[in-house]
């Protein structure tokens, strides 16, 4: 509860939860705002904004209404950001718990193994594998959790080293418990809410991350992404640029929106901050 | 010159003067030597020698470094080029070419006969595309003297056609660098080499090519320019701010994006023009993979033709550039367009559905019918809108398509050799005869991975039969009326479709001297292009 109250009162984080769910709210009346396919013909192409009613926000070079594209791209950029996050942080909670906990050479092999990622810049090795692997959304979901897992490995792996030798798991350890059940059910909870706070920064960046391939035309053409209109517009920028600045703003929005929250729940869960 | 024509621009009298002005001085000019030609090279290659590869890509690069036996002139007529003179027996069977004297390739060895006999046995016949159909019945090349070489064929082959088809398909490439070697792997085909008016340089994959002045070129004091520089620019909106920088002076083949040309049009320092381009029509395609059942039935692929609203997509997202099509033969081919009375498919969604149930395909959940992929060229802008605009129409008649989005040689490999894909499109370019660049995309027997050839898995004997009658037809009227006959067999059958017709625009930098002088421009050689200062 008071958590609740010192994250209600931060104005930064309040900001940042109505955006976030004026987006959500967005992703989930998409279909009734605007039943029809995004990606079908509406009219003619590259209506400017406001010229016909119809269009509120103009169409593309490709005859596709813009508007109903932000409210279906909502949808797409939210669950890339949700499901890659969740995958970057499940493989980085697993990863950091078992290499903080045993220590030794499983934490030797694994903290390599994080490093020889955390050396490649994620944006290349993202490439790399929409270059392998093909570049549906499942596809590219799966590679943005992929390429995301190493700082909440090492996150978590700090936090469990600092615990493994506390009074709680040494007591543990002397009934007897098994470690699979000292990790998970024992450390892990007291481990997760940095891990949670830093999944707000993944998110966002995961958000960027599908824009920046859909930018360079390297994303799944067959959903309405706004990284995908970002990339369509490219070509018309020198006039018609609002083809691009509107799904702009709206990634502007969602990514602000996800770093506010994510800095809110940061502040209110930190006890020393608390306090003041 | 920009102090007056900034005065000049302060009254709109003057501004019609300063356009009409240039014009007249081109003719009192003095040619000026020296100077750099920068050129936009939109889309990678992995061969640059045209004797190995027909296409406008290729054309760009390699037809500056090498050269063909016959070109054209200004007025699009055969020119003499490599050959000095041609001439054919009475029954067709046999064609002579006197070549040119003294000419040398770029490392200083004489060009002879025998180089012909090479190129046409083991490139034009084997390997080049378009050039293998052309070549189908070229029994030999005999090199009775180093300056004669004398083509046989098993039937007549008409010498309009091989005029024709020689600015193109009629490009040499030197025996002794070749020979004994695995020709398609040879490094030459990165680095070019030649007797054209520019020697090969360096190729940086990604960045740019560069070709120097060939300082022994046949044709005395050519060419005028120091070096000709490509630079890979894949991105259109980059490559329009280029040019608008001067880093560029001229883009071929529609690169820039639409809405560009229209901008770049009305500025005085460019000339953007379909001007030069006339040699090279080209239609948007939709080509069909038969080894899918479902585009095997013929109901189906005429059901796809007919939900396509093609005046719609051209009036909204082509403009100016391009007219609805009838089929391979374009109407500017004033010599064998058949006319507009071939079978067509209309726009007609209900009749679109009513084939789609009549083939068995009903509507399943969420109204679709079946799925298919479609692969779009990675090049022109027009293909990625016809891609989405096929997307898009498909959908209304139940069929969900999916786009797949591949860099050029990733397209060209999985549509053209590994058959993997449902639908393609890209541009069928047309050049001055059918037999050149177009019954390929019909003939059966293409070998496989050529590109822009038959490799949708189907076979026709009555359009074989046909083709192969035109193609050695001697009398001009007989073969017109051939070429009736096939493209009213294909556009029934509907193997591929070719319903968008197009000439490639250009854009010039108005520095340039003699560019656009013939119909095939951006592919010849550029010996008498310069630079204004």
């Amino acid at each position: 509860m008071r958590f609740l109250v010192a994250y209600l009162r931060s104005p930064p984080a309040m900001i940042g939860l109505v955006l976030l769910l004026v987006v959500i709210g967005m992703a989930l009346s998409a279909d009734w705002f605007y039943p029809r396919d995004p990606l079908s013909l509406a009219g003619r192409p590259l209506i400017w904004p406001g010229a016909n009613p119809r269009f509120l926000l103009g169409t593309d070079n490709s005859g596709r209404d813009i508007a109903a594209q932000i409210f279906h791209g909502a949808r797409v950029s939210l669950l890339i950001g949700v499901v890659a996050t969740s995958i970057a942080i499940a493989l980085g909670i697993v990863i950091g718990a078992l290499a903080g906990y045993h220590g030794g050479w499983v934490d030797d092999v694994l903290m390599r193994v994080t490093e020889a990622f955390q050396t490649l810049p994620n944006f290349l090795l993202l490439l790399v594998f929409v270059a392998v692997f093909g570049s549906d959304i499942v596809t590219v979901t799966i590679a943005i959790g992929a390429v995301s897992w190493p700082a909440p490995a090492r996150l978590t792996r700090a936090e469990f080293l600092t615990l493994r030798n506390r009074e709680f798991v040494q007591a543990c350890r002397t009934i007897g418990m098994g470690d699979g059940r000292i990790i998970f059910r024992e450390i892990l909870p007291n481990a997760l809410p940095p891990v949670i706070v830093y999944a707000s920064v993944i998110m966002a960046v995961a958000i960027l991350l599908e824009s920046a391939l859909a930018f360079l035309r390297l994303s799944d053409p067959n959903v309405a992404s706004w990284g995908n209109l970002i990339g369509l517009g490219r070509d018309v920028l020198r006039v018609q640029w609002y083809v691009s600045a509107i799904p702009g703003v709206a990634i502007l929005v969602t990514v602000l929106a996800v770093s506010l929250v994510g800095q809110g729940l940061n502040d209110a869960l930190n006890p020393r901050l608390r306090k003041r | 010159m920009n102090l007056s024509r900034r005065a000049m621009l302060s009254t709109s009298a003057a501004l019609a003067s300063s356009v009409a002005f240039p014009e007249l001085s081109f003719a009192q000019e003095q040619p000026r030597r020296g100077g750099v030609m920068t050129v936009h090279f939109a889309t990678e290659q992995r061969i640059l020698n045209p004797s190995l590869q027909a296409s406008t890509g290729v054309y760009i690069v390699g037809g500056k470094i090498q050269e063909p036996l016959v070109d054209l002139d200004a007025a699009g007529n055969p020119a003499p080029c490599l050959a000095e003179s041609w001439e054919s027996s009475a029954d067709g069977k046999t064609i002579t070419f006197k070549l040119r004297q003294g000419v040398t390739w770029h490392d200083g060895k004489p060009f002879t006969s025998a180089d012909v006999q090479f190129t046409a046995m083991e490139m034009w016949k084997k390997i080049l595309n378009y050039g293998t159909a052309l070549q189908l019945f070229l029994e030999a090349v005999d090199t009775p003297d180093p300056h004669t070489a004398v083509f046989r064929y098993a039937r007549p082959m008409p010498m309009n056609l091989i005029l024709r088809a020689m600015p193109d398909l009629g490009y040499v490439s030197a025996r002794h660098i070749y020979e004994g070697s695995d020709i398609r792997q040879n490094p030459a085909n990165t680095a070019p080499m030649g007797t054209g008016p520019f020697r090969f340089v360096q190729y940086e994959r990604g960045q740019f090519i560069i070709a120097e002045r060939n300082p022994n070129y046949w044709r005395n004091n050519l060419p005028y320019l120091d070096r000709v520089v490509w630079r890979v620019v894949g991105d259109r909106s980059a490559a329009a701010a280029q040019m608008e920088a001067g880093q560029i002076l001229f883009s071929p083949y529609s690169a820039l994006a639409i809405a560009d040309f229209q901008r770049l049009g009305r500025d005085p320092r460019f000339d953007v023009t379909t001007k030069g381009n006339e040699g090279n029509a080209r239609t948007n395609t939709l080509e069909f993979n038969f080894r899918n059942p479902v585009l095997a039935d013929i109901r189906v692929r005429r059901a796809i033709a007919h939900a396509l609203d093609v005046p719609f997509f051209i009036e909204n997202f082509l403009g100016d550039f391009a007219k609805k099509g009838t089929g391979p033969i374009p109407s500017v081919s004033t010599d064998y367009y058949p006319g507009p009375d071939t079978p067509q498919y209309a726009f007609d969604r209900r009749r679109a559905n009513a084939l789609l149930d009549e083939a068995g395909h009903r509507r399943g959940a969420g109204g679709v019918r079946f799925t298919l992929r479609l692969h779009p060229a990675p090049w022109g802008e027009d293909i990625a809108l016809w891609s989405t605009f096929i997307q898009q129409s498909l959908q209304e008649v139940g069929i969900r398509v999916e786009v797949v989005r591949l860099d050029a040689a990733g397209f060209l490999r999985t549509v053209y050799n590994d058959w993997n894909f449902d639908l393609a499109t890209g541009w069928h370019q047309y050049r001055n005869d059918p037999a050149v660049s177009t019954t390929v995309w019909y003939r059966s027997g293409q070998p496989k991975g050529a590109p822009w050839t038959n490799q949708w898995g189907w076979t026709d004997a009555q359009t074989d039969q046909i083709i192969d009658a035109a193609q050695t037809e001697l009398d001009p009227a007989k073969r017109k009326a051939l070429y009736g006959d096939f493209v009213r067999r294909v556009n029934d059958q509907i193997p591929l479709w070719m319903p968008i017709e197009q000439i490639f625009v250009s854009v010039f930098n108005r520095r340039l001297r003699n560019y656009a002088n013939n119909p095939r421009w951006a592919s010849s050689s550029w010996h008498d292009l310069w630079l204004a200062s």
